[in-house]
């Protein structure tokens, strides 16, 4: 792969909270550096407070880095880059005063889409992750699963080049979550994007993902970066593959330590008297 | 055997019955204490009450006054909210002006501002504009601490989601800031109107050249209750309605939050 190719670069990127020498100062992510291709399914894996979701949010433009930069498609970013990334959060982030359609319109509209292209790539979009029959339903009315489905729908309708998903089926159950997991498998396999995905599940990592960054504990770097040849989209029987078992195992066996140290330090946070 | 067991049940199925039972109790006891125990002078039947609105009506100068406060409380009310409103955002948005004007704010709410009304006399007059003066003083501050509190419960992720997608400051506005606000705003209007309705009655009352005061005072020194609580009846009924404006345009605007 030469430096070209990538869509996003992360060039010794550090990010602090708090000022040096205060009791709440944090050194949440140290110095690291990464290449992510284009049309690539990258996995951020890491125990709690490790920094991934601080990466996620810089490579984003909602957090400025304290050192080091983050460049996407070449251009720098010092601020969201709305045309180029679009996000999933973990929480329900949709508007609950808007029906599923109107949440996923105005997306559109804070992206500057022409009025007349709204419309049709909002129904688009929604058919494609299974909400056709719920366009006009208020979030609170769906599940968590539907909720996290339009939420999808609201990125992919934004039709940007990549796609920044912070441990989207964080909340779910274990089996909505699977069954999200095979349907964005085949959704994804279908488009060009670049996607960066945090979450906290191996099997999620190993099932999703084309390339896995382990990170270590706090402050957080990357520990070691695991390939997953497997093609997309993946079939659900991938998962009682002797390869997954192996993938898996691999993916434990690096970060069982790190969740170990990360315990441990949260115990140690605790504030002296 | 079992019939008073059924009625409960019946009555227990439909709150609504049983309401409509405890009004009724009262007016009967209005009616019968009225007509059998309590001097004339001091309360009328409200059989009587009912059957002399027309004679109410007929007095000179009623309908006249009725339509002074009527539009004492409908301009007191609207500065409160195009008052309130801008500067309750002003408050809100910023966390500067709120930790700075807020306890001012919080203050002047807890004043008891009858001990100031003849001040307000004193400078608006003892026609309309002091009532209305004195009922916007009522009605702006609940208006200004309710949506200084809507604006600042807003979930974080929502603004951070706008942003992320590109949206400008006037968009986070109008997309997200106002629809969060439209229950307690709504909230806020009626806890206003109740202020006004206050305010611009006890101005009223207080000193009255024009409106229904001097006529609440006037059938009270004439021990003339039929009249007074005909008129009480149709202030009563003039702030039920607007209540129920007000009312019915929060449950239409707040759909998103009960269906």
């Amino acid at each position: 792969m030469t430096a070209g190719d990538a869509a996003i670069r992360i060039r010794d990127v550090s990010h602090e909270f708090g000022e040096p020498g205060d009791a709440q100062f944090v050194l949440a992510l140290s110095h690291t550096s990464l290449d992510i291709e284009r049309g690539e399914l990258l996995c951020l894996i890491g125990p709690s407070g490790c920094g991934k979701s601080t990466l996620l949010n810089m490579i984003g433009g909602l957090l400025t880095p304290t050192t080091g930069n983050v460049e996407v498609h070449g251009k720098p970013v010092r601020a969201p880059l709305p045309r180029d990334i679009a996000f999933v959060f973990q929480e329900n982030a949709l508007f609950p005063w808007c029906t599923i359609i109107e949440n996923v319109k105005l997306g559109m509209v804070f992206q500057g889409v022409p009025k007349s292209e709204q419309e049709p790539r909002a129904r688009k979009a929604l058919e494609a992750v299974g909400l056709k029959d719920f366009m006009g339903h208020y979030p609170a009315q769906l599940s968590g699963g539907m909720r996290q489905r339009a939420a999808l729908a609201r990125a992919l309708s934004l039709e940007t080049g990549t796609l920044l998903m912070d441990e989207p089926f964080g909340a779910l159950d274990e089996q909505t979550r699977m069954i999200l997991g095979e349907d964005l498998s085949v959704l994804l396999s279908r488009s060009e994007k670049t996607i960066v995905f945090v979450t906290h599940s191996l099997g999620e990592a190993v099932f999703l993902a084309d390339r896995v960054a382990v990170f270590s504990a706090r402050p957080g770097r990357i520990k070691e970066i695991i390939e997953i040849d497997e093609p997309h989209p993946r079939s659900p029987s991938f998962v009682t593959t002797e390869k997954f078992s192996r993938l898996r195992n691999t993916l434990y066996g690096l970060l069982h330590d790190e969740i170990r140290k990360a315990v441990e330090q949260s115990a140690t946070a605790v504030p002296q008297p | 055997m079992n019939r008073p067991l059924h009625l409960q049940k019946v009555l227990y199925r439909h709150p609504g019955l049983a309401r409509l039972a405890v009004v009724v109790a009262l007016f009967l006891l209005w009616e019968i204490s009225a007509r059998w125990w309590i001097d004339p002078s001091f309360l009328s039947p409200p059989s009587r009450v009912v059957a002399s609105f027309g004679e109410l009506f007929e007095t000179p100068g009623i309908p006249k006054a009725l339509q002074i406060t009527f539009w004492e409380l409908a301009v007191a009310f609207a500065i409160s909210v195009a008052a309130g409103l801008p500067i309750g955002l002003a408050v809100g948005l910023s966390r500067f002006s709120n930790r700075s004007l807020m306890p001012i704010i919080l203050l002047l709410y807890g004043t008891p501002q009858v001990t100031i009304l003849p001040l307000f006399i004193l400078y608006f007059g003892i026609g309309p504009p002091s009532k209305i003066a004195f009922g916007v003083s009522h009605g702006i501050f609940p208006i200004i601490v309710t949506i200084v509190a809507g604006v600042q419960n807003i979930k974080p992720i929502l603004m951070t989601a706008a942003h992320s997608m590109g949206a400008s400051r006037w968009q986070i506005f109008r997309w997200v800031i106002f629809p969060h606000m439209i229950p307690t705003f709504f909230a806020g209007m009626r806890l206003g109107m109740t202020g006004v309705l206050l305010g611009v009655l006890l101005a009223e009352l207080y000193v009255s050249s024009a409106g229904i005061g001097y006529f609440t005072q006037l059938f009270t020194q004439a021990f003339d209750p039929t009249k007074l609580l005909g008129l009480v009846s149709v202030l009563a009924a003039m702030a039920i309605v607007m209540n129920e404006i007000v009312r019915r345009a929060e449950v239409h605007f707040g759909r998103w939050r009960t269906d």
